[in-house]
């Protein structure tokens, strides 16, 4: 087995508790060992930051509405061109790049594991296609069920064992990972145009309300034993006001799980929005971060907006409609037969546009606001509110007051009355940054068992060492070191192979799909269930036999097995 | 032996409910499928050997002979095209995609003189769009504009709209209004509740007037447009308006006359006006099973659908100008790799006399027009019914294909793999 | 400084249909002192092994480069692309892109231009004594702005789509258009001295003037009387309303197709 030492590592490991520590790593295979034989070959990392490779707990990177986002966009595919270089393949797309693009530029910056946000179960086929071509990574996949009819059917009979006995086979059987709601009942009742505005309010085709579907939901996961809680996208995302629907979604959430959050919601800068229209738009990060201080429950991510170019696309398809009707550009939609629906548009966030402004403060804000580092995840959604690239300027706003204040210069002059920003004088120090980038998003994926998210004997072999000696650098004054530093790995290594050497790919990589597998008694086995087949023969477009995703698309996986309650 | 729920592999409906009955290896039964379907299960004439021409004459050869001699067509070519693609499964296009890559050679698929059209609306506007499950279970309006659902996709109208039972739709035969607009009266007009007939090279100025109908502004139209009386347009655009759940579907004959993209591009922008109002939707009928398949692959893999040129090391897109037709009318392309399609039957004249003055290699099963056109030609599997892997229905729903039956034959995927080994041994050796 | 650059005929090579990309013609890339390679297919050779080039003198800016191309360049794209000063004169006709991107600077065409000539142009002046084929001063796929600024002038006759996406610049044309000319139009002027066909169609903004017929007019134009222009009658017709659009179309004689 090859084996790696790293020498003169100056190690940030939340997780294990090292905090800043010089000392070497030995690496056998794929996973880190106590020590190295002899003939390991040996890399110096002359002191230089090194984290457990990062973890993107929520980005869209893979499937049918990301291809489709470069399908629509030769505009965004040219602006990203690079050319065929030693191992590395072409890659096009600047927001939305093609899978080599998002697979190398991810490990430019460290990354090692993602997780897709939105897979539509009907066409998971198609993501665990795409999983295939980013090499570098190791991927796991959030499953729609915002508006799965079998779901809601059980849900409307509050028969939460029949739900979840739906969801374990649905998760199986498309190899998913992870239960994600989008806008619940706002997707289904977009099948015919509408949407629901407020989460206690019944939507149009089931006796249900989106409160009724993440409640119910959530007791499923539990009784599922799933590694990671409900993944949501909250209702009204991007409506002035929406607050007070964040607020009410929170406090619907019951403390289920000692070893992590019950509900995970994601891209909060997009529900954290004050005001009764655009007009008196404003931030109100301060009760959300409130709220998610007061429940240990609740892990959110940032959802952070940068200002230029991208392309936003999710499965909440009367939001992107929304935002088409505002913006008047190219709009997609694909609404997915008794499961979900997808929306695409793009958006250029300018500097000058007040409600940008905004935007971007309020996910500043949020990162700032809420106490513990290990209850909110850096991400801007991407592409939605930049494409990942931007983390490195995001880590450095977030550690130096100084840069927030050169930034917050250039925007829109309004913004200050707006948002409380300008108040908040917390600097984020080295060990948040490693917490809310990796540690923290294995926690709250529920990861940590399967040897993710930190460095100790034992873990996978996912390393990031950055050019950054840390004691030379004052972030709150160098941030341009820090964006230097975290925008080009010294290494990557993955699985114990290094995998990307100063920004560039050096080899092809293999990576592996993580899903879920609940054990169900047969008596909950849905793949026998006369109702559910029916369901499937009548109103499915395709046959159920030929709806799970076939062994061949799962390469190289690795299958996590739950006991369930049921 | 029986196989139940196998994928026809034939046209972009995908249908995935066929029953096919095999004994002794030789398919003997097949039931479900439409007669474009049927055909394509039970036909049985193939090549059975590489050919290659030899001094004028056709000549069999082994395969590592004809690989070999593709190999250094391709790596000897300044301006390589490799095309078709439709006709087989995504894991083999992506090996074409590789290769074109890796020789920096033009890529381009069937999309090219079907559907490019739409793809270039769509990317100027965008696609409201959905999976066909959700015409079937909510549509109380169908729109067939420019297509002939029961020629080209028999199954379309029972599985998806029509004759389809569907949640929301209690009596599909009294619940959906069918519209048909074309420029005669196809077997299609018949079922519809109203056909609307535009002269030839009018699609454009109709939906216009449509569009402006549904923005309330109907006192601008004149009273004839393009053939169409405008009290009937006025009918059409109520019609639409009222539908609780509309759905377009397009074909050749929007895409393909005057005006092409531009037509598209119209009707989607008429879509996107009525969800203003109500729910809509538009779809392109694509023709071939896997044709959406290499837009996916192509789009993931260098970003964009179709028309890629990586000559200059980076993928470039410019219909127009990396479009096979275009390309071969110019008689660009010094050499020309052809899997899975059959331009010989269908391109312009021009451009099959410049595939035959260049050498050109088909990888097929079976001996068809373009045979006539080739250097060489590599027999394989057939896709969907002798190899298994993935195909994109026409609304972009991955589905598996089935393999039925045994075989002795490689497939494209191993074919091709082999031409890119062989393609780097050459390269090695200088 | 002038540079003199003459191709020379490509019958002896492999295939002479293949197009040379020549993106590194311009006078920036001769300022800058650049070897100058160009695409031949899947090759990329230098310029010299496909014309002669010739330097005389030297300069102190940009805009004091000339560059003269002979020979045939008609399967040569991409010239002038991003050019931001001197000149560039062509004596026989150019292939596909000339003067993409380019911000300052003139391109004077002798001959004939083909497909995409200033597509995306911001600034400068191109003048084409002949015809020009498709695209003329449009956009790229994807429809984002075309032509932004800077002027078009054509003595001949243009392809379909011309000044697709228009968004800015002024454009010349004296014989007639293909179809579709100013699709979607953004803004700028487009005066067409021939005839043309669906004009304007779905445009958004800006203004456009027909001397000749305007065949098979888009049906969702608000009439809004006549008016003297130059001394000539024309229509005024404001649209497209299908597109909610506030574009000035000025044509002197108009069709529907009925
Ligand atoms: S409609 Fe198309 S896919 Fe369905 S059976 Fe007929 S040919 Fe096959
Ligand atoms: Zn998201």
């Amino acid at each position: 087995m090859a084996e790696i030492l790293l020498k003169n590592a100056y190690v940030i490991d939340p997780i294990s508790g090292i905090n800043g520590e010089l000392m070497d790593i030995a690496l056998s295979g794929s996973r880190i060992v106590e020590e190295a034989s002899p003939k390991a070959e040996v890399i110096d990392c002359h002191g230089f930051l090194t984290l457990p490779g990062g973890i993107d707990s929520h980005t869209h990177y893979s499937g049918t509405k990301v291809n489709f986002g470069r399908y629509m966009s030769p505009e965004d595919m040219r602006a990203g061109r690079t050319a065929r270089r030693g191992p590395m393949h072409i890659t096009s797309g600047y927001s939305v790049p093609t899978t080599y693009g998002n697979s190398y530029r991810y490990s430019a910056l460290g990354y090692t594991t993602l997780v897709e946000g939105a897979m539509a179960p009907l066409e998971a086929r198609h993501t665990h296609e795409e999983f295939k071509f980013t090499p570098l990574q190791d991927s796991f996949a959030n499953t729609l069920f915002d508006g799965n009819w079998g779901m809601l059917r059980a849900l409307e009979d509050n028969d939460i064992k029949h739900a979840a006995a739906i969801i374990a086979w649905t998760l199986s059987a498309v190899k998913g990972f992870a239960i994600k709601l989008t806008n619940p009942g706002g997707t289904e009742a977009w099948g015919f145009g509408k949407n629901v505005s407020c989460i206690n309010q019944t939507i149009p085709t089931f006796d249900l309300t989106p409160a009724d579907i993440i409640k119910g939901a959530i007791r499923a996961n539990e009784l599922l034993h799933l590694p990671h809680s409900v993944h949501l996208h909250c209702n009204n995302l991007g409506t002035p006001g929406n607050f007070t629907c964040t607020l009410g979604t929170f406090g619907h959430v019951p403390d289920l799980n000692d070893k992590r959050q019950s509900l995970y919601a994601t891209h909060v800068q997009f529900h954290s929005y004050g005001g009764s229209g655009w007009g008196d738009f404003c931030s109100k990060s301060e009760p959300v971060a409130k709220m998610v201080n007061l429940r240990p429950q609740i892990v959110i991510d940032m959802g952070q907006v940068m200002f230029g170019r991208t392309t936003t696309m999710t499965a909440d398809g009367p939001m992107e409609f929304n935002l088409y009707r505002l913006h008047h550009d190219k709009w997609s939609n694909h609404d997915i037969e008794l499961e979900t629906g997808s929306g695409i548009i793009p958006v250029n966030y300018r500097k000058k546009n007040l409600v940008n402004s905004i935007m971007w403060a309020i996910g500043l804000e949020l990162a700032l606001l809420v106490e513990n580092p290990w209850q909110c995840m850096l991400t801007t959604d991407n592409p939605n509110g930049a494409p990942f690239v931007k983390y490195p300027e995001i880590i450095a706003l977030l550690m130096s007051k100084r840069y927030r204040d050169a930034e917050f210069a250039t925007i829109h002059q309004d913004t200050e009355k707006r948002v409380p920003l300008p108040a908040i004088d917390r600097e984020l120090d080295w060990h948040e940054i490693a917490v809310m980038t990796r540690a923290g998003q294995a926690k709250a994926l529920g990861i940590i068992d399967i040897g993710k998210g930190y460095l100790s004997p034992g873990a996978e072999g996912d390393i990031a060492i950055y050019p950054l000696r840390i004691d030379d650098i004052d972030p709150s004054a160098d941030y341009e070191k820090v964006i230097k530093g975290f925008s080009q790995t010294e290494y990557t290594i993955k699985r114990g192979r290094v995998v990307s050497r100063r920004g560039d790919a050096i080899i092809d990589g293999e990576n592996t799909t993580f899903w879920v597998k609940p054990k169900v008694p047969a008596a909950y086995d849905m793949q026998h269930d006369t109702a559910f087949q029916e369901l499937f023969e009548r109103y499915y477009s395709v046959r159920m036999s030929n709806y799970p995703v076939q062994e061949e698309y799962l390469h190289r996986n690795h299958c996590i097995e739950t006991e369930t309650d049921l | 032996m029986e196989s139940r729920d196998v994928p026809c592999p034939f046209c972009g409906c995908l249908c995935d409910d066929v029953f096919v009955t095999v004994e002794n290896n030789r398919i003997i039964g097949v039931e479900n499928c439409c007669t474009l379907g049927n055909a394509k299960f039970l036909s049985k004439k193939r090549l059975k050997h590489p050919i290659m021409r030899k001094n004028g004459k056709w000549v069999e050869v082994t395969y590592e002979e004809a690989i070999d001699e593709t190999a250094r067509i391709l790596s000897d070519a300044m301006r390589p095209l490799l095309y078709g693609w439709s006709g087989t499964i995504g894991e083999a296009q992506v090996v074409g995609v590789h290769l074109a890559e890796e020789i920096g050679a033009l890529i381009d698929s069937t999309t090219s003189v079907c559907h490019n059209p739409s793809i270039l609306a769509i990317q100027e506007v965008g696609h409201p769009g959905c999976t066909l499950g959700q015409v079937k279970n909510r549509a109380d309006l169908v729109v067939y504009w420019g297509c002939n659902p029961i020629e080209a996709h028999p199954r379309h109208m029972s599985r998806y709209t029509t004759y389809a039972d569907g949640y929301f739709i209690d009596n599909t035969a009294s619940d959906r209004t069918v519209i048909v607009v074309d420029i005669r009266r196809s077997e299609g007009a018949k079922v519809a509740d109203e056909f609307v007939q535009v002269k030839p090279g009018g699609d454009y100025l109709v939906l216009s007037a449509l569009r402006a109908m549904v923005r309330g502004k109907s006192d601008v139209v004149p009273e004839s447009v393009a053939g169409v009386k405008k009290v009937q347009l006025q009918r059409v655009a109520d019609l639409m308006m009222k539908a609780k759940f509309g759905a377009v579907f397009f074909g050749l004959g929007i895409t393909m006359s005057r005006g092409k993209y531009k037509n598209v591009r119209n009707a989607i922008e008429l879509v996107s006006e009525l969800n203003r109002r109500t729910k809509f939707t538009i779809s392109a009928m694509r023709g071939h099973f896997n044709v959406y398949g290499f837009n996916e692959v192509l789009t993931w893999m260098a970003g964009y659908p179709f028309a890629v040129d990586f000559s200059r090391g980076i993928a470039f897109y410019n219909p127009g100008e990396t479009t096979v037709i275009d390309l071969l009318e110019r008689r660009e392309p010094d050499a020309c790799l052809v899997v899975a399609s059959d331009p010989g039957a269908h391109f312009p004249k021009s451009t099959i006399e410049h595939m035959a003055a260049i050498p050109t290699v088909q990888i097929d099963p079976c001996v068809n027009a373009t045979t006539a056109l080739c250097q060489v030609q590599i027999p394989v599997a057939i896709t969907g019914i002798e190899v298994a892997g993935t195909a994109y229905r026409m609304d972009g729903v991955p589905i598996r294909m089935k393999k039925v039956l045994e075989t002795e034959f490689p497939t494209d995927q191993e074919i091709l793999e082999r031409i890119v080994i062989r393609i780097r041994e050459i390269r090695a050796d200088g | 400084m002038n540079v003199t650059i003459t191709f020379r005929n490509r019958r002896n090579r492999r295939n002479p249909f293949i197009p040379i990309e020549a993106e590194m013609i311009t006078p920036d890339a001769f300022f800058n002192n650049k070897e100058i390679c160009v695409g031949e297919g899947n090759r990329t050779v230098h310029l010299n092994e496909l014309a002669d080039v010739g330097i005389e003198g030297t300069a102190s800016s940009v805009d004091e480069i000339e560059i003269l191309i002979r020979g045939d360049a008609s399967l040569v794209k991409r010239v002038g692309e991003y050019m931001t000063g001197g000149t560039i004169t062509i004596e026989g006709s150019i292939g596909m892109h000339c003067g993409n991107f380019m911000s300052g600077g003139r391109i004077e065409i002798l001959g004939s231009a083909d497909g995409w000539l200033g597509r995306e142009m911001q600034g400068g002046e191109i003048l084409c004594h002949g015809d020009c084929g498709d695209y003329c001063a449009s956009g790229y796929r994807g429809g984002r702005r075309g032509m932004r600024g800077g002027s078009v002038e054509v003595i001949g006759s243009v392809g379909d789509f011309a000044c697709e996406h228009i968004a800015g610049g002024d454009v010349l044309i004296h014989g007639n258009t293909g179809d579709f000319a100013c699709a979607e139009m953004k803004g700028g002027t487009v005066t067409i001295l021939g005839d043309t066909s669906r004009v304007c169609a779905n445009m958004s903004n800006g203004t456009c003037y027909v001397y000749g017929c305007a065949a098979e007019m888009i049906p969702t134009f608000e009439k809004r009387g006549t008016i003297n222009h130059e001394g000539l009658l024309f229509h005024h017709f404001r649209g497209d309303v299908a597109n909610r659009g506030n574009g000035d179309l000025y044509t002197a004689r108009f069709t529907y197709l009925q």
